[in-house]
């Protein structure tokens, strides 16, 4: 889908220039003089324009006509020679940049040096200029500060975080370790004999203990004593019942 | 035509046009409106689309400079984006592509990561921007800079073709240092 295509003409004077229509009859002598100025200016432009344009497609005439190689290159070899290219590239624009900069400061240099009499310090398009020019480059100087500064900080952050990932990593694992060695150490617990051998101890103690309980409970109940009505007598044969069964039920679990 | 190609087309004198390519209309426009505010010194055309190709029954001019828009909050845009790249002819990547990711402001929203269009980006040796176009101040300010862009891409600026552009804009840091 496509919506309609919006047109603006923008920089008035040219354009007003161009379509000749402009204001009453007084001001037609002074406005043609500015618009056969802008016309030239536009005419200037319009030569630049087409100018850098035939470059633009002389160019892609003459990458159109080199060879392409015909054997087929992996990509990971044509990345890298489209590096080199570009490497070239801008080996060759900084060394142009550089030498275009010298000129022009020698250009300058020489200009001051010709108008040096005319110029007065107090006011002064230039010194205007080069008061504008100090102003942004102190501002310039603090942006590219305060952004190093914020990519330091960025950069500090992103340590800390490894530093901090690393760390639970290896907490991680001692936790993993420990709990390994934990669970080694509660089988051989378990299966070591000294416990076997205790809680054999343990069962013939229980054994012995229940005997003695049932032989009091006999005696009581053979004397054909009243054992409801003495609380002693009473406790002896229900509780003693419940304590036997109690431990008996937790040696259970515990073997389990 | 299924296919843009760049220099089909001679150019009509003083005029550049740039296509912006995104799913969405509202931005689009809003960014449209900025750009023709601009102070500039040739004729602007924008062109909007939602996705590639475009219709051949329209004459149209030769575009110079194609913006794909990619909304970090939504996938599909990124896949319309992707599709879209396919009717774009290889040598229009020579610095008259351009990407422009909207919506990295408002982390919460954002359902594509910020590597998917970094390596996007470098996969088409294009240029990524970023901005926020819902900003009015951001907008404005992008608009700027894709007035320069695309006067520069129109061969409008003497002395700096869309190619030199390219390799300025180049950025040294590839997504391979971001993939720790």
């Amino acid at each position: 889908m496509e919506e309609q295509p919006q047109m603006q003409a923008a920089d008035e004077p040219a354009d007003s220039g161009e379509e000749g229509g402009a204001g009453g009859p007084p001001q037609v002598a002074g406005a043609q003089a500015a618009r056969s100025e802008d016309r030239m200016t536009l005419l200037l432009r319009l030569r630049a324009q087409t100018k850098q344009q035939l470059l633009e497609y002389k160019s892609m005439i003459d990458a159109n006509e080199e060879k392409t190689p015909e054997q087929i290159m992996q990509e990971k070899q044509i990345e890298a020679k489209i590096e080199d290219l570009e490497n070239e590239i801008e080996e060759v624009k900084i060394s142009f940049e550089i030498k275009k900069l010298a000129l022009d400061r020698m250009r300058l240099s020489a200009a001051l040096k010709k108008n040096l009499e005319k110029i007065s310090t107090q006011s002064s398009v230039l010194m205007d200029n080069m008061k504008h020019l100090l102003e942004l480059n102190k501002l310039i100087m603090k942006s590219q500060q305060e952004s190093w500064d914020l990519e330091e900080k960025l950069l500090d952050i992103r340590k800390k975080r490894l530093q901090l990932k690393q760390a639970s990593e290896s907490k991680l694992l001692e936790i993993q370790t420990e709990k390994n060695k934990q669970k080694i150490d509660l089988d051989s617990m378990e299966n070591s004999d000294r416990i076997k051998i205790i809680r054999q101890n343990l069962q013939m103690e229980i054994k012995i203990t229940t005997i003695i309980q049932h032989v009091f409970q006999n005696l009581i109940l053979g004397s054909k004593v009243n054992w409801a009505e003495d609380p002693a007598l009473k406790e002896i044969v229900l509780q003693l019942e419940k304590n036997v069964d109690m431990m008996t039920r937790a040696e259970g679990t515990a073997t389990i | 035509m299924s296919v843009l190609r760049p220099l089909d087309k001679l150019p009509s004198l003083n005029t550049a046009t740039i296509l912006l390519v995104g799913t969405e209309d509202a931005l689009l426009q809003q960014l449209a409106d900025s750009m023709l505010k601009e102070d500039c010194a040739s004729e602007l055309k924008v062109h909007l689309a939602k996705s590639l190709p475009l219709p051949s029954s329209v004459n149209r001019p030769r575009i110079d400079l194609i913006v794909f828009v990619v909304n970090l909050h939504s996938k599909y845009s990124l896949q319309n984006t992707e599709e879209s790249l396919r009717h774009v002819d290889a040598s229009f990547f020579l610095g008259k592509v351009c990407f422009l990711a909207t919506g990295a402001g408002r982390e919460s929203h954002c359902s594509i990561h910020r590597h998917t269009v970094v390596k996007l980006a470098h996969t088409y040796q294009s240029p990524l921007l970023y901005c926020d176009l819902e900003v009015e101040g951001f907008r404005a300010t992008m608009a700027q800079r894709l007035v320069r862009m695309l006067q520069i891409c129109a061969g409008h600026v003497p002395g700096v073709s869309a190619l030199n552009l390219l390799s300025l804009l180049r950025s040294s840091e590839g997504p391979s240092l971001e993939d720790l």
